[in-house]
């Protein structure tokens, strides 16, 4: 019985293979966007944890220092004097390859004996390819590395053959003396952008004479007795950490990210929800006459239930495969922009390898058929309580779902309540931010059947006059067919107003970002002056080099900075040392209203400003305290200001330099600002300062860094431009799909419309004109739900994710862009249903049921 | 000089292509109507009454033959022209009404009137009229849904009318109607058609029809037979 009832039921399915299609399409876009986000986001921490296990091993915790790196006696101490044998010393920096532009390398020192017991990746099952004789040329030979096999076919390198590389030491030349196979792809990945050599050679290509970047210590017997020998011998400026915790916390820095990211994600997948729900409605209510036919045989409820929740169950199966397998292929394009926004915003990751795993294909399938089982429910519960003996006409239908928006409206109104509220008193939640804005968007979606209603009796009311009989039809057509039309201007509305909502939140923080960069660049010029800060040496160079500049025609003032890392309340964090001058105290804006007396304070006493996200997230208020490790020990640091900072989500301190050199070494600077003279010839200055600087060392004038950040900015917001067009393409899919659905529906209603003399012209303006007007009506419900939007993002989301306060930016461009472009999506997706339906034979459409 | 012919069917050919099979629907068809004559046509379901209602309409072209209104070749003329056609010449009434549900009541009975003209308040004031005459006054802005079965095809009989056609051509609409609305619909269409001088080809089973036409066809192995 249930073979042939299936069939029955299957054969319409076939029969519809357009339809059968844009569902599938629905649920696979939807799924592939939420699958290609988690790939993407989990392979690059991944790739975190991968290359450093490449040189780490099997290593517990690691050693490290704030800027300055490690003194390398303190390796010796530890394991001559305090016995400690599991440890083994780094020194990594980054190179980059003369003869390539641009491509960077890291390279890490190691010592390859000692090492070998912490079973770094690259040293795994390379036995045989790695002879005791091998590892001692790479401790005795000079310059001498080992390089990755892919990395040197593609270099086009050979065995012995030379590698040149430039760092803050000049150009140099590196030996290849062995080539590192990989054990699988991802190891072969990792392995591509590291270059392997010992300490010394590292240091010295590095100019890190004497320090040691990190000591990586692997522990196994007797932890906490060891940690504590350890700890006992470490200065004030030196941490032990976990690995496991070090990774937690690089996880929960790019937290905000994230969630963002797969909110994106999810909101495909509500569009797609949508989708599903309009194809399956439309297979239920097409096979009225058969379902009803069915019942009068006998077939129960329940088992009409089953028959379509099976057939869901079959088209999610299929659409969630092909989604995942999209989901991969998109994860490979999305994986590059999401380590790009990374390294730029949060911390270096080097190479990405897109990683999957089991557990992402059960998330996959469970989000698919989750979601297709949630969009069918409705339709398959109508489904059991259609009529065995009366079909039901449209128009009878349609006076149901006229009482459904009703109770509908109430539900959203309610949703939309606990959206707005949720949003409000919902703390710090980055996650009730989000799903604040996902029950405003749903409840709005809700509510855009009943107020469509209302703006086609408006339209109808106010322009009925002008209009003819066949120019009111397609107002007639979007408000007769409500449940069709009403989901399809839904779920565009929900893409439009997301999107008016996110441009809105961009354009508010470029605005906000340009005004910060404006103030905070008051320099004419500015000297950067990278390389690892480490030794008094390079101090003295930078000194040296701030004084020729001072000395030069046509300075008037310098100031200068130190980027560096200092242990605050228990955290390696950003500090920035500035060397203020009267014309520099103007680039900063301060959150609360402070006295003159503030930059005394910050030179003289135990003070820091701290920048607001830094402040937000540890909910640091003026005058606290913040304790700092210093060569003096542990000290508190009372905080004196908060001010603005847009570059980033994690914050940093603020220290004056005069008071950063009564607890920390010298250790020169980053950046130097240079305040012209009046009247000075900015471009010959700039030209003179060249002349002094090494090839590592540039200037720039404030208005290239101006454009350089911003351009960095712009780049960062790639990936959620993208990720919103993939939303508006699900949309547009959706649209296509109930206007297809639709058209169908009405073949016999268009077919009388041929019969009585309308030409088939007329008629695809007349569909087409509909399609229009529901992109309108989409545009226009869409603008105040993307302001909501948009002022959740900013005030809500944006604050508690980055800790940045902004103003609201309001662009008008904005809101007729979203208009035009829910009215261009509607009318595209109106033209092929249009044109097929203006072609069908009025002979057949006449014919049809 | 004779006043052309209503209808001029001459050797009409007519067949559907069902996978790889061709079904021959009319084979050499011939037939003349006059103005103002009413033609029935019979025939079990399946044989072609629909079919030779929309080829006499244009809404399908035949494979071969002649179809004449007027004096016109509506088979040499283009789809578009058909169209056009149809939109000044022809009236339909169909056996499920077929009113345009997202319209009124006289909505429905403008949408002809303005697809050939500019409406005016005096096609509103003919439509309200018509309406009053079929004592469907009160259903003037009623949506068709609202209204009975007898009260639609009594609509679409006006609609068929309203901007004069020459040809009414009407399939089976007493077909969904209890005898007495049958009836009803049928005397209606003796009234508004045959005493405005209008051709009228039906295609039903009722023998009540049967007893009121100038002619009977019948359709039977591909062909019209005068009963």
């Amino acid at each position: 019985m249930n073979t042939i009832l299936q069939r029955a039921s299957r054969n319409f399915l076939w029969q519809h293979p357009w339809q059968l299609t844009l569902a599938i399409l629905g649920i696979a876009l939807g799924v592939a966007v939420v699958i290609a986000i988690d790939l993407a986001m989990e392979s690059s921490l991944n790739s975190f944890k991968q290359a450093s296990k490449a040189y780490s091993g099997t290593a517990t915790h690691r050693i490290i220092a704030s800027d300055g790196g490690l003194d390398e006696k303190l390796y010796t101490r530890l394991r001559v004097k305090q016995g400690i044998t599991h440890l083994s010393a780094l020194v990594t920096g980054y190179v980059k390859l003369a003869q390539t532009d641009a491509e960077n390398f890291k390279l890490v020192g190691i010592d390859p004996f000692i090492e070998k017991s912490l079973h770094s990746g690259w040293q795994n099952g390379q036995k045989e390819n790695f002879s005791p004789e091998l590892l001692t040329r790479l401790m005795t030979e000079p310059n001498s590395i080992l390089l990755s096999e892919k990395t040197a076919q593609r270099l086009q390198l050979h065995l012995n053959d030379k590698l040149s590389v430039v760092t803050v030491q000049g150009e140099q030349q590196l030996n290849i003396i062995g080539l590192l196979p990989g054990n699988d792809a991802v190891s072969e990945q990792v392995l591509a952008k590291l270059i392997i050599t010992d300490i010394a050679t590292a240091q010295e290509v590095l100019g890190l004479f004497g320090r040691l970047s990190s000591i990586e210590v692997g522990l196994v017997n007797d932890v906490s007795k060891t940690l504590a020998a350890i700890r006992s011998v470490l200065p004030g400026n030196v941490l032990l950490v976990s690995l496991d915790s070090q990774e937690q916390s690089l996880r929960e820095m790019t937290r905000a990210f994230s969630i963002n990211l797969k909110a994106l994600g999810l909101l495909s997948l509500l569009i797609g929800i949508f989708l599903i729900y309009n194809t399956m409605t439309f297979l239920v209510m097409q096979r009225r006459r058969l379902i009803g036919s069915l019942r009068l045989l006998g077939v129960t409820r329940q088992q009409i239930f089953k028959l379509i929740i099976g057939e869901a169950f079959l088209l999610a199966l299929i659409g969630t495969s092909i989604g995942i397998g999209l989901g991969v292929a998109l994860g490979q394009g999305l994986l590059v922009l999401i380590s790009g926004t990374i390294n730029a915003i949060y911390f270096r990751i080097d190479s990405a390898p897109l990683m999957f795993t089991p557990m992402q294909i059960v998330k996959g399938m469970v989000l698919g058929l989750g979601a297709t089982f949630l969009a069918v429910l409705l339709p398959a519960f109508e489904a059991t309580r259609l009529s065995p003996v009366k079909v039901l006409a449209r128009s009878q239908l349609e006076a149901g779902s006229r009482q459904l928006l009703k109770a509908v409206g109430l539900i959203s109104f309610l949703l939309i309540a606990g959206g707005l509220s949720m949003a409000l008193f919902s703390g710090k939640s980055i996650n009730f931010g989000l799903a604040s804005i996902f029950l405003i968007l749903v409840g709005f979606g809700l509510l855009t059947p009943a107020l469509t209603l209302l703006l086609m009796k408006f339209i109808e009311g106010f322009f009925g006059r002008f209009l003819g009989i066949l120019r009111r039809l397609p107002v007639r057509m979007v408000s007769s067919e409500i449940s069709r039309t009403g989901i399809a201007i839904a779920a565009l509305m929900i893409a439009v107003s997301a999107t008016i909502g996110m441009d809105l939140m961009i354009g508010s923080i470029r605005q906000t970002v340009a005004q910060w960069l404006h103030v905070s660049l008051p320099a004419d010029l500015y000297i950067s002056v990278p390389g690892d800060k480490v030794t008094a040496n390079t101090a003295l160079a930078d000194h040296q080099l701030k004084e020729k500049i001072a000395h030069l025609d046509g300075v008037k003032m310098l100031s200068s900075v130190l980027q560096t890392k200092l242990f605050a309340d228990g955290q390696l964090t950003k500090t920035s040392v500035y060397e203020i001058n009267a014309k520099s105290k103007e680039g900063f804006i301060f959150k609360y209203k402070l006295d003159d007396g503030i930059w005394r304070r910050l030179e003289n006493q135990q003070t820091v400003i701290v920048t607001e996200p830094y402040a937000y997230h540890r909910a640091i208020k003026i005058g606290q305290k913040i304790l700092m490790k210093t060569d003096q020990g542990a000290l508190g640091f009372e905080v004196i200001g908060i001010s603005a900072e847009y570059s980033g989500d994690q914050g940093h301190l603020v220290m004056s330099r005069q008071n950063y050199l009564r607890y920390w070494p010298d250790l020169g600077y980053t950046g130097i600002g240079v305040y012209a003279s009046a009247g000075a010839d900015l471009k010959q200055l700039e030209s003179r300062i060249s002349q002094l600087l090494t090839a590592q060392q540039s200037v720039k004038s404030n208005v290239d860094i101006y454009n350089a950040s911003m351009e960095l900015f712009e780049q960062t917001f790639t990936i959620t431009e993208t990720l919103r067009w993939l939303s508006a393409a699900i949309a547009f899919v959706g649209v296509f799909s109930a206007l297809m659905a639709l058209q169908f529906e009405r073949t016999r209603q268009l077919g009388i419309l041929r019969a009585i003399g309308i030409t088939s012209r007329q008629l695809t303006v007349l569909i087409i004109s509909e399609t229009g007007l529901m992109g309108l009506v989409a545009g226009l419900l869409a603008i105040p739900v993307g302001f909501i939007v948009a002022y959740v993002l900013i005030f809500v989301v944006y604050q508690r994710s980055f800790g940045w306060t902004m103003a609201f930016y309001f662009d008008s461009v904005v809101l007729y862009q979203g208009l035009a472009l829910a009215f261009i999506a509607a009318l595209l997706a109106g033209v092929f249903p249009a044109l097929k339906m203006a072609q069908t034979h009025p002979a057949e459409a006449l014919r049809s049921e | 000089m004779d006043q052309p012919s209503a209808l001029l069917i001459q050797q009409l050919n007519k067949s559907y292509q069902e996978s790889d099979q061709q079904h021959v629907i009319f084979s050499g068809l011939q037939m003349q109507v006059s103005r103002g004559e009413f033609i029935v046509l019979l025939g079990r379901s399946g044989s072609g009454k629909s079919t030779f209602l929309n080829l006499v309409s244009g809404i399908d072209p035949p494979d071969s033959g002649k179809i004449i209104i007027n004096g016109i070749d509506i088979t040499a003329l283009s789809e578009h022209d058909r169209t056009l056609f149809r939109r000044h010449h022809i009236g339909f009434v169909f056996q499920s009404y077929n009113l345009i549900p997202t319209l009124t009541v006289a909505e429905n009975l403008l949408l002809p009137l303005e697809l050939i003209k500019r409406l005016t308040r005096k096609d509103r004031d003919d439509v309200a009229e018509l309406l009053d005459k079929l004592k469907l006054f009160e259903r003037l802005d009623s949506y068709p849904d609202r209204l009975s079965g007898g009260e639609q095809q009594r609509v679409a009989i006006a609609r068929a009318l309203i901007h004069d056609p020459d040809v009414i051509l009407a399939d089976e609409p007493t077909g969904n109607l209890d005898l007495d609305t049958a009836e009803q619909v049928l005397e209606l269409l003796d009234i508004l058609v045959k005493k405005a001088g209008k051709t009228l080809i039906m295609a039903t089973h009722s023998q009540e029809v049967i007893g009121k036409a100038d002619r009977v066809f019948s359709i039977r192995n591909k062909s019209l037979h005068l009963e």
